[in-house]
């Protein structure tokens, strides 16, 4: 193995490591040398790789909204109708919440709430592009297509994923009287209806 | 004697058109004017978006294409007033619409000046000269179209004017840029059109002082009055102006006298042999243009010419030419008195009326353009767009024979007759929209 | 040598391409090196009436307007007619104009039967086959002078003119109307501007401006010497396109608020990745009119 893709394994290791850290201990109470201690390296080392911890908190959100924008991507590259897109995309985002919790608890419990890191270098939506372009991509293709309603990019970005959001974190707060995929079918019908032409 | 029939190809009036003419006993009875192709712009504007009609509309003619985009916007600005929202233009927008509408009318009368009129009256009392008429027309229209372009970014085909306004917003290097343009081409106008300051030019009021009028507009009136021709071409002496404007207030004139006019009472009608339409006013028929601007406006030197000549061809062509001196002085203080410190168009642009119906006037070169528009949904249902030349060419009707064929009528032969129709300006790509 | 004829026939037309030519400031330097045959407004060794009826010389043919095969006479001869005489005998043809290149406005009016001379919108028409070898497209309603005058001189010169595959000249044409913007940097950043009639802001994204993906070079090669369209705070209507007019043309087609068609050239995904970029800032600069800025 090269170098330089070692090197880009290890940078991997140490934002998962940290993703979980500042998801389950919050921001605030996690140190480099915390998570350090979890990858079993120096803390030298790890500064290497990243020169602050706001910068590796940076990194984290980009290095999330990059892999849900990845999976989002797969899903408007097919040639689905909108109502069976908005289905994948609620999968995805179910399963990503399920399987990768702290992406998302990450998400919301960090980025959300600690604007004050991320007001330098991820301002908007800077850091979410991959996630944000994958979204507008869906939205204009099938407005485009006539399947949904031409509208304000906002009021429809903010009914599409502050309901994903909401259910997540109704679900991170053990609200749920069931399984987050129980309500895909439904929340899917909600939301193309509410976005369809 | 057998009436004799004369067909006759006239090139190089804006497109061409067809005249037949009827001889009886060695004169004119009767002229049939013919123009090509009808391209049905009202029709192609049907269905499409209100506001497209700034940009469709100028696409009638390649000459007076910003007074369509400007009759165009009133229709809409009009349409909105009709239902209920007032525009209130600035003054700054106002002058901006007023000066670039001068400037286009500058280029029309200059091209026509020098490239119809002079050489066609040259080839007609066969005394050619050698001058390159043309260098001179391109020069002052390229400089005054440039001066024009400098607030609607181009010509031809600008659609700089926008419901509420303009979408210019010029600053004091533009104005002064177009005020160097305007003056280099009142210069022209004194050193080679006249020969005459122009204040001085302006200033003449009876026909004695014209012969103090040196250059090609002196040596102009001095062909047409020495070869006997400053009596002819006289039609029905009434004239009709409907957009109030900064060289005459609306109103018609009959035997110098004026009154009030209502453009409803307009009407157009198809006629037999052309794609052109007729145009009356209540029954009757109307000249409009330069002479009928003078005649309504009252302009001292035209009046005190039409007194003595009528509506001859000689007061018609004077009173075209005369016009871009009062156009060039009017341009050069609407630059002055610019403001702009004002708003350049003062719409909401997501206001958006959906249903009205507008009617917009625009004293255009060869007279009043009349643009009608009817909106439902947003989408044009029907557009109507009555041109100058149809008032000035229709074929007349039972009673009367039309404008220009009464000013035909009489003549001997053929040249004369011709010569006294482009007198008239003619504009086919108008009148065949 | 002899000057090389120089032969101007209209069809359907507004004359829009002849006054626009006749505002080159160096029209005569330009037309010295022809011999002018016949000019719809300039002087010719020909009327038109010998153009109808006579085979005058015919070198370099210049189009304007709209072609129909039947049903517009001149002088009771089709037009159709005269245009496919010349342009058998032409060396070169220059269709000057949108309506002469693609069908243009007045397509509209019927489309099944007008057309451009050599293109039907950007389909070849039958007549194609028989005149690419010779053909020029300048597309443009109306034509820019300066295009023109470059199409001249190059060919008075006897230099072999570069073409793309409508024929259209790629010194001309291989910019978009967009270059030269001076509204680029509102582009940049994703400002649009507020309503007419202001200095600031670009007309791409709600005033239906077409500059991004129109090619012609109107702010590279100044119209009247002087201006352009979005100069002139005038949104670019893309009249040098076979397209054109399209309708709703004051207005940005938007897919939830993402403009519907994109810059020239540009993947979807890339402008998308840009435009939730650059739209994070909020930039004082741009929120400013333009002489307050640094006072």
């Amino acid at each position: 193995m090269k170098i330089a893709e070692k090197k880009a394994l290890k940078r991997e290791s140490i934002i998962q490591a940290a993703l979980q850290l500042f998801a389950t201990n919050g921001f605030h109470r996690t140190t480099i040398p915390d998570i350090a201690i979890k990858l079993q390296m120096s803390v030298g080392n790890l500064y290497n790789y990243f020169s602050s911890k706001d910068i590796l908190a940076q990194e984290i959100i980009r290095y999330t909204s990059e892999v849900l924008g990845e999976k989002i991507r797969e899903v408007n590259d097919t040639d689905a109708s909108a109502q069976e897109k908005i289905k994948q995309i609620v999968t995805v985002y179910f399963t990503m919440a399920k399987e990768k919790p702290e992406m998302i608890e990450y998400f919301l419990r960090v980025y959300l709430s600690n604007r004050e890191v991320f007001s330098d270098g991820c301002e908007g939506m800077v850091c979410v592009s991959g996630f944000i372009t994958e979204i507008m991509v869906f939205f204009d293709e099938n407005v485009s297509s006539g399947e949904l309603r031409n509208q304000d990019f906002f009021s429809a970005f903010g009914l599409f994923m502050g309901y994903l959001g909401g259910m997540v974190f109704l679900k991170g707060e053990e609200v749920l009287p069931k399984e987050i995929e129980y309500y895909i079918e439904d929340i899917s019908r909600n939301i193309y209806n509410a976005l369809k032409a | 004697m057998k009436s004799l029939k004369i067909k006759q190809l006239i090139e190089k009036i804006e497109g061409e058109a067809e005249l037949d003419f009827t001889f009886h006993e060695g004169k004119i009875e009767d002229v049939k004017i013919n123009f090509g192709f009808y391209r049905g712009i009202e029709e192609i504007l049907q269905g499409k978006d209100a506001r497209d009609a700034l940009v469709i509309t100028p696409r009638v003619c390649g000459i007076c294409n910003h007074a369509h985009l400007l009759s165009a916007v009133r229709a809409i600005e009009n349409g909105y007033e009709n239902a209920g929202h007032k525009i209130e233009l600035t003054s700054k927008a106002k002058d901006i619409r007023e000066f670039t509408l001068a400037c286009e009318l500058i280029q029309n009368h200059i091209k026509w000046l020098y490239m119809t009129i002079l050489p066609q009256l040259e080839s007609y009392l066969d005394s050619k000269s050698e001058e390159n008429y043309a260098i001179k027309a391109t020069y002052l229209s390229s400089t005054i179209t440039k001066a024009l372009a400098i607030f609607a970014g181009q010509w031809p085909h600008s659609s700089y004017a926008v419901p509420g306004g303009v979408t210019c917003d010029p600053t004091h290097l533009d104005v002064m840029q177009a005020q160097s343009l305007v003056d280099e081409s009142i210069k022209f106008f004194e050193q080679v059109v006249t020969e005459l300051p122009l204040d001085e030019y302006l200033n003449i009021e009876f026909c004695a002082d014209l012969h103090h009028v040196g250059g090609d507009f002196g040596k102009l009136l001095h062909l047409i009055g020495s070869s006997g021709m400053s009596e002819i071409g006289r039609s029905h002496d009434r004239f009709i102006v409907f957009g109030d404007c900064m060289l005459s207030p609306s109103g018609k004139s009959i035997v110098t006298k004026i009154a009030n006019v209502d453009s409803k009472y307009v009407k157009e009608s198809a006629q037999k042999g052309t794609v052109a339409k007729a145009v009356m006013y209540k029954e009757r028929l109307y000249e409009v243009g330069p002479l009928a601007r003078g005649m309504v406006g009252k302009r001292t030197i035209v009046k005190n010419l039409h007194k003595r000549y009528k509506d001859s061809l000689l007061t018609r062509v004077f009173a075209r030419v005369h016009e871009v001196a009062t156009l060039l002085d009017h341009a050069k203080t609407l630059l002055k008195n610019l403001n702009l410190e004002e708003s350049s168009c003062t719409l909401d642009p997501h206001m958006l009326l959906q249903d009205f119906e507008g009617t917009g006037i625009v004293e255009a070169a060869r007279g009043s353009l009349i643009h009608k528009t009817t909106v439902k949904d947003g989408l044009i249902v029907n557009y109507e767009i009555i041109t100058p030349t149809q008032w000035n060419l229709s074929h007349g009707n039972d009673d009367e024979q039309g404008i220009a064929v009464e000013a035909m009528k009489g003549s001997k032969n053929i040249e004369e007759a011709t010569f006294i129709f482009r007198t008239f300006d003619v504009c086919s790509v108008c009148t065949t929209q | 040598m002899e000057k090389p004829h120089l032969l101007w026939l209209q069809s359907i037309t507004c004359n829009g391409n002849t006054h626009s030519f006749l505002n080159h400031p160096d029209l005569f330097s330009i037309l010295s090196h022809y011999n002018i045959v016949h000019h719809p407004a300039l002087d010719g060794s020909h009327s038109f009436d010998d153009v109808l009826k006579d085979d005058v010389p015919c070198d370099v043919l210049i189009l304007e307007g709209s072609f129909i095969e039947k049903g517009f006479l001149k002088g009771g001869v089709e037009v159709s007619f005269i245009l496919e005489k010349y342009a058998k005998k032409a060396k070169y043809i220059i269709t000057a104009g949108t309506c002469a290149t693609f069908g243009g406005v007045f397509k509209q009016k019927d489309p099944s039967n007008i057309s451009g001379f050599c293109f039907d919108l950007e389909e070849k028409s039958i007549r194609y086959d028989a005149y690419a070898s010779k053909l020029i497209s300048l597309p443009g309603c109306p034509v820019h002078p300066k295009w023109l005058s470059y199409v001249l001189l190059m060919l008075a010169n006897g230099k072999q003119i570069p073409i793309d595959n409508l024929h259209r000249p790629t010194e001309l044409f291989g910019y978009t109307v967009h270059n030269g913007c001076t509204r680029n940097e509102y582009f940049e950043w994703k400002i649009d501007a507020d309503n007419y009639g202001l200095k600031e802001g670009c007309l791409f994204y709600a005033q239906g401006c077409q500059g991004p993906y129109t090619r012609g070079s109107c702010n590279k090669i100044l119209w009247n010497d002087i201006s352009s369209k979005t100069r002139a705070g005038t949104p670019c209507f893309g009249c040098t396109e076979a397209s054109f007019p399209q309708t709703s043309l004051f207005q940005t087609k938007t897919n939830m608020g993402i403009p519907a068609k994109m810059p020239l050239g540009i993947p979807k995904r890339a402008y998308l990745s840009l435009t939730g970029v650059t739209k994070s800032f909020k930039i004082k600069r741009f929120s400013t009119r333009l002489l307050e800025y640094d006072k």
